[in-house]
């Protein structure tokens, strides 16, 4: 897979064509569980593209989601988000929801989807 | 009519919703409608005071005796199953083991619920309810979830009810940046506490909170009522507020509640925490206290009267698990009860100090 490269310059987060732009906080509230206008997919939770996107957008580690989606999972508040094997997959999620958002590497980007963040 | 929900009740309740969602036909693969999830500490306690066992809840009634060790306080094990049957419609059983009001580690039915969707902000949940009276309260018991070890028991003292079988009304309203997040809570609770048999009747309990989150910051206010019948009746109310900033490279987060009932008299307790985290180490520090304000009825004078300064050190060493060494001072300010304590000898002194010493293995999956 083409993630173990991934430098952080080359992210990008991305949501369906016929959505409107998202602002960084509003991404950032979204992957932390506060709210949820819009369905937010996961790549592989430790991966190099995962654990950029969170320090970056939201300033968190991997242990620290753990923690904040732990105390909504249990309370039943929240659904993790999904995680998807790679950018491609996200993508194609993406293209087929107007309400979902991902993060892929900036040189997976196509004309099926529309960039709102990238992330340097 | 006391709307109990029994663990097989429950389990029960579950596999109907599993059925009607196969039965349904969404289903595209199973761990898409069905997940399940699990948790648990693994912990020891040593108390270096003599004359009286610490306790980590209100609830256990005994603890870490005189020097010697203990994995009763802090050790627990949970499991979760949340079945999704429509985009709006699901239900969640969650079951936790760890020691009881009469020192068993009998399963207990923590969450059993169906919850709807009415809209894309307002939820409606019927079943039973961990009760959300102060922040992290309905997820005390998920070690991982917590900076500390522990919920500061203080500002626990007087939440003796620990869950409630009826209705919730969950709703958010947006405001620009501002997300309020209102919880109405309503139902009846079991209310188990250890020697003290009059609380031990049914009572009613009725929680609002409103969580106001902007970006990083939140505060949370919440006031709880509480009705029992019992002899004598228990009429508590609890209000509180707290307030967390947490931007992720450090946070500071306080909780206080004021509670208010006439056998009781009223009582203030208050907590105040900081940390930082470097890389997979996080130290904190907490001041926490709980004092009475007034005697009520029982003629129970200072009741829970103490104050702790706690420090500790959380270090994510794996995925999904932690480790955390806190080491606390206890100073007793009351003979009537002091909160972190069970068991007392007549010997008990204000001004008497215990320092505890915690370790614990936290996980989740």
């Amino acid at each position: 897979m083409a993630v173990a490269d991934v430098r952080a310059e080359e992210l990008v987060v991305i949501v369906n064509r016929a959505a409107p732009p998202l602002s960084k906080e509003q991404i950032a509230d979204l992957y932390l569980g506060r709210t949820d206008d819009f369905t937010p997919i996961d790549q592989v939770v430790g991966s190099e593209i995962y654990v950029e996107f969170y320090k970056k957008v939201t300033g968190r580690d991997s242990a620290q989601i753990k923690a904040i989606w732990s105390r909504l999972v249990f309370t039943d508040r929240g659904v993790a988000p999904k995680q998807l094997p790679n950018s491609a997959a996200v993508k194609k999620a993406v293209a087929a929801n107007p309400k979902s958002v991902g993060y892929i590497e900036k040189s997976a980007v196509d004309s099926s989807i529309k960039v709102v963040l990238a992330v340097d | 009519m006391v709307l109990k929900v029994k663990p097989t009740a429950a389990a029960a309740m579950l596999a109907l919703v599993t059925v009607v969602g196969h039965a349904e036909n969404t289903i595209d693969t199973l761990d898409r409608y069905v997940t399940f999830g699990g948790f648990g500490t693994l912990g020891v306690v040593h108390s270096d005071y003599s004359q009286a066992d610490f306790i980590a809840n209100v609830v256990q009634p005994r603890g870490v005796e005189f020097r010697s060790w203990s994995a009763t306080p802090d050790s627990d094990l949970g499991a979760q199953a949340k079945v999704t049957l429509t985009d709006s419609l699901s239900g969640v059983l969650q079951v936790l083991s760890r020691e009881d009001a009469n020192g068993q580690w009998k399963p207990t039915v923590e969450w059993a619920n169906l919850q709807y969707q009415v809209s894309a902000d307002l939820k409606v949940r019927v079943g039973r309810m961990v009760l959300p009276t102060y922040q992290y309260s309905d997820t005390q018991y998920v070690g991982y979830s917590l900076p500390w070890v522990r919920i500061p028991i203080e500002i626990a003292y007087t939440d003796a009810g620990l869950h409630s079988d009826g209705l919730d009304v969950l709703y958010r309203v947006k405001t620009g940046s501002l997300t309020q997040n209102l919880q109405l809570q309503w139902g009846r609770t079991m209310v188990d506490l250890p020697g003290v048999e009059f609380t031990s009747a049914p009572a009613t309990v009725a929680v609002f909170s409103d969580t106001l989150q902007y970006g990083d910051a939140s505060l949370r206010l919440v006031y709880q009522k509480y009705s029992s019948s019992g002899n004598p009746s228990v009429q508590l109310r609890v209000t509180g507020a707290g307030l967390t900033y947490d931007p992720g490279a450090w946070f500071v987060t306080a909780d206080s509640n004021y509670s208010q009932d006439k056998f009781f008299g009223d009582l203030f307790a208050w907590y105040v925490s900081a940390g930082v985290r470097l890389g997979h180490v996080s130290p904190y520090a907490i001041y926490s206290t709980t004092h009475a304000q007034s005697v009520g009825t029982s003629g129970l004078r200072a009741l829970g009267n103490e104050h702790t300064v706690t420090a500790g050190v959380r270090w994510d060493f794996a995925k999904n698990l932690d480790t955390k060494l806190q080491l606390q001072q206890v100073t007793i300010d009351s003979v009537d009860d002091p909160a972190s304590f069970a068991d007392l000898s007549p010997r008990v002194r204000v001004g008497d100090k215990a320092n505890v010493l915690s370790l614990t293995l936290d996980f989740v999956f």
